[in-house]
């Protein structure tokens, strides 16, 4: 199949580097900016389009690598032109614009991923597949953190700061671990979110508790809090009959100790997982094949709505000062 | 300086013990422990006196006892020790009650003698370095604290710990008041408490053994403890004391026991363990003590501390009941 990237930012970046590690004919890149676009497709092998309109003609996949707010607007035009979907996470800003989505593309025949890349990292994936085998019993309580710093202005344009065009740290960041504790524990009961924001600048660091409703519980922390580079992610798991715990603080199979260029860390900090396997390239694979052979998803579109709606429940209690039944 | 040990169901008592051995101008006169079987096992193990009766150790005129029976029978013991005139260090919690608490208080006041609860971890290096990075400024202006204090299910070493009338609860009993007194000494008192509370690893016992509360200080800084008991049994230590306290000019990660060896042996009691190396808090602890009682002045951790963390612990459990955020002015 022939592949589209709408957006030549950080996740179009990303993901053209992972469609190029898969079978899949990466033909070419539309994005708002041009300059940007044009070194993205010098280094990917592909050519830019001047509209979205041509580079849909000219796609059977379309993957949407735009600030979430335009989500929406690309995914309806993509399924109204019979083009299947890849969007980046978080689906949309809202339930009902979801909800939509998934409809549009279910009546027009296309298959819509979401691409909730932490499904795809080892780590995660396997703890998930040593709960399944009942290594560490009935899951009790969950810890997952996933803390960066904030995202860089000057890189970045500043969408993701822009709680109208990102959703917030909560939709943007901490879905991750909505989606992956939702993944393990089911369906969410209830949520209890508090969050700091900097006196100055846009830096800010929330905790929320969630029960489920087959009982376990878990504390996920997210922020944009750290100084510029450092992110760092964790996951404690534990049950009635073991534990598993995994930190990035951890070792990893090379560690470098270099001197750093001032600034050089990229605009928004993405997890690494030290490993041959590119878990981008990993979800778009995963994807494509299924897609192509006209298999069911490991991660449904319905999984992304329903971690937005988790993120939104969370923001929602943070605005109220109290926990929310979902 | 004569002392005594004023029950040895908690085993702290068998670590006080120990340190109170090696100190000089000590006298370990003895302890009480009502049931003749495990009283004679301390006795003969430990090299001690055995007094059947509290009474009967008050009796022989001590200058300080500690109070290491189980939670709910603090008070009994803190009366008899007050009113034989004795200085007191009490184990956390305090009470399983604050009417408990407040009675103690009370009788310590009328008796003229200082109540010091057993708060080792202030006397830790690394919360105290934690202490003056923040008030240093070195981590600028704190957003929250993500704090950490699990540990295996305290059973296996006494059963009361699982024992909801003699120890108040489970693990939010147990391990709330100790991060809750580090965030009061770091910030000042906690003003709201949500938290999910629940026995999710131990489906036999009859108390909580997960815990999940989210915080609010007065500063406005917020803060996480989780006080499960979700390490297994067969994981390489009790358990740890972490805390992450996230600033908007720096991070500090603190793991209060990461001075540890990894042992591998056939002999020991798991497999692997973790055996610290790092200075043990309750020594720094019990030389406050001492010091206070030598200098006839009140100890660095008094009856309110210890009263302000138990308040946090009440509060999470109603919190948990009603599933809604519970503001600590009503636990007074």
């Amino acid at each position: 199949m022939r592949v589209g990237i709408v957006g030549s930012g950080v996740m179009g970046e990303v993901h053209a580097a992972g469609w190029r590690q898969t079978e899949a004919d990466l033909v070419g890149c539309w994005s708002a900016n041009l300059e940007q676009a044009q070194a993205l497709v010098d280094e990917y092998g592909m050519r830019v389009y001047h509209s979205y309109s041509e580079l849909l003609e000219n796609s059977d996949l379309i993957d949407i690598c735009v600030p979430t707010f335009l989500h929406k607007e690309m995914v309806l035009q993509a399924a109204a032109a019979g083009k299947h979907v890849v969007c980046e996470k978080p689906i949309a800003l809202s339930v009902e614009d979801g909800l939509e989505m998934i409809e549009a593309c279910q009546q027009a025949g296309v298959r819509l991923f979401v691409a909730m890349v932490v499904r795809f990292f080892p780590q995660y994936r396997l703890s998930r597949e040593l709960i399944a085998k009942g290594q560490i019993g009935t899951l009790g309580v969950m810890r997952l953190k996933r803390v960066a710093y904030v995202p860089r202005l000057e890189l970045s344009d500043n969408w993701y700061l822009d709680e109208r065009r990102s959703g917030g740290m909560l939709v943007d960041l901490m879905i991750h671990d909505f989606d992956y504790a939702r993944w393990l524990g089911g369906e969410v009961e209830r949520v209890f979110a508090r969050l700091n924001k900097a006196t100055d600048g846009p830096g800010q660091y929330a905790q929320a508790v969630l029960r489920f409703k087959d009982g376990p519980m878990a504390l996920i922390e997210g922020g944009w809090a750290y100084p510029p580079g450092v992110f760092r992610t964790a996951l404690d798991l534990s049950g009635t009959d073991g534990l598993i715990e995994w930190s990035s603080d951890e070792h990893a199979p090379v560690r470098s100790f270099t001197l750093s260029k001032e600034g050089s860390s990229s605009a928004v900090g993405l997890p690494t997982s030290g490993l041959s396997d590119d878990p981008y390239a990993l979800e778009l694979a995963h994807a494509y094949h299924a897609i192509l052979h006209d298999q069911p998803f490991e991660v449904t579109a319905k999984d992304g709505l329903e971690a937005l709606r988790i993120a939104l429940a969370a923001r929602e209690s943070i605005a109220t000062g109290k926990p929310v039944t979902l | 300086m004569r002392l005594g040990i004023l029950s040895f169901a908690h085993l702290h008592a068998e670590g006080y013990q120990a340190i109170l051995k090696t100190l000089p101008g000590v006298e370990l006169v003895g302890f009480s422990h009502e049931d003749e079987g495990e009283g004679r096992r301390f006795a003969d193990q430990y090299g001690l006196r055995r007094f059947a009766q509290p009474q009967d150790l008050l009796a022989e005129g001590l200058d300080g006892a500690i109070v290491c029976s189980e939670n709910a029978r603090h008070l009994e013991l803190v009366e008899l020790a007050a009113k034989a005139r004795c200085q007191i260090l009490c184990e956390k919690p305090i009470a399983s009650n604050l009417k408990d608490a407040q009675a103690m208080k009370a009788v310590c006041e009328q008796n003229g003698v200082h109540f010091m609860t057993a708060f080792p971890m202030r006397f830790a290096p690394s919360t105290q370095s934690i202490r003056a990075a923040i008030g240093g400024g070195q981590l600028g202006q704190i957003y929250g604290v993500n704090g950490i204090n699990h540990s295996e299910i305290p059973k296996a070493h006494r059963a009361w710990f699982a024992d909801k009338e003699l120890a108040g609860g489970g693990a939010v009993m147990d391990h709330v008041v100790h991060l809750a007194d580090l965030l009061r000494w770091y910030f000042g008192e906690v003003s709201e408490v949500y938290a999910e509370v629940d026995n999710l690893f131990y489906p036999g016992e009859g108390v909580d053994t997960a815990g999940l509360l989210l915080i609010r200080l007065e500063n406005g800084v917020q803060a996480s403890i989780d006080c499960s008991w979700s390490r297994p049994t067969w994981y390489p230590r009790w358990g740890h004391l972490k805390m992450e306290v996230v600033g908007e000019r720096g991070t500090a990660v603190m793991d209060s026991f990461a001075q540890y060896l990894n042992l591998y042996s056939r002999q020991a009691a798991r497999a692997h363990s973790w055996v610290g190396f790092g200075p043990n808090p309750d020594r720094a602890m019990l030389g406050e003590w001492l010091a206070s009682i030598c200098e006839k002045r009140p100890p660095s951790v008094g009856w309110n501390d210890g009263y302000q963390a138990l308040r946090v612990a009440l509060a999470a459990y109603a919190s948990a009941s009603t599933h809604a955020v519970v503001s600590l002015e009503r636990f007074s």
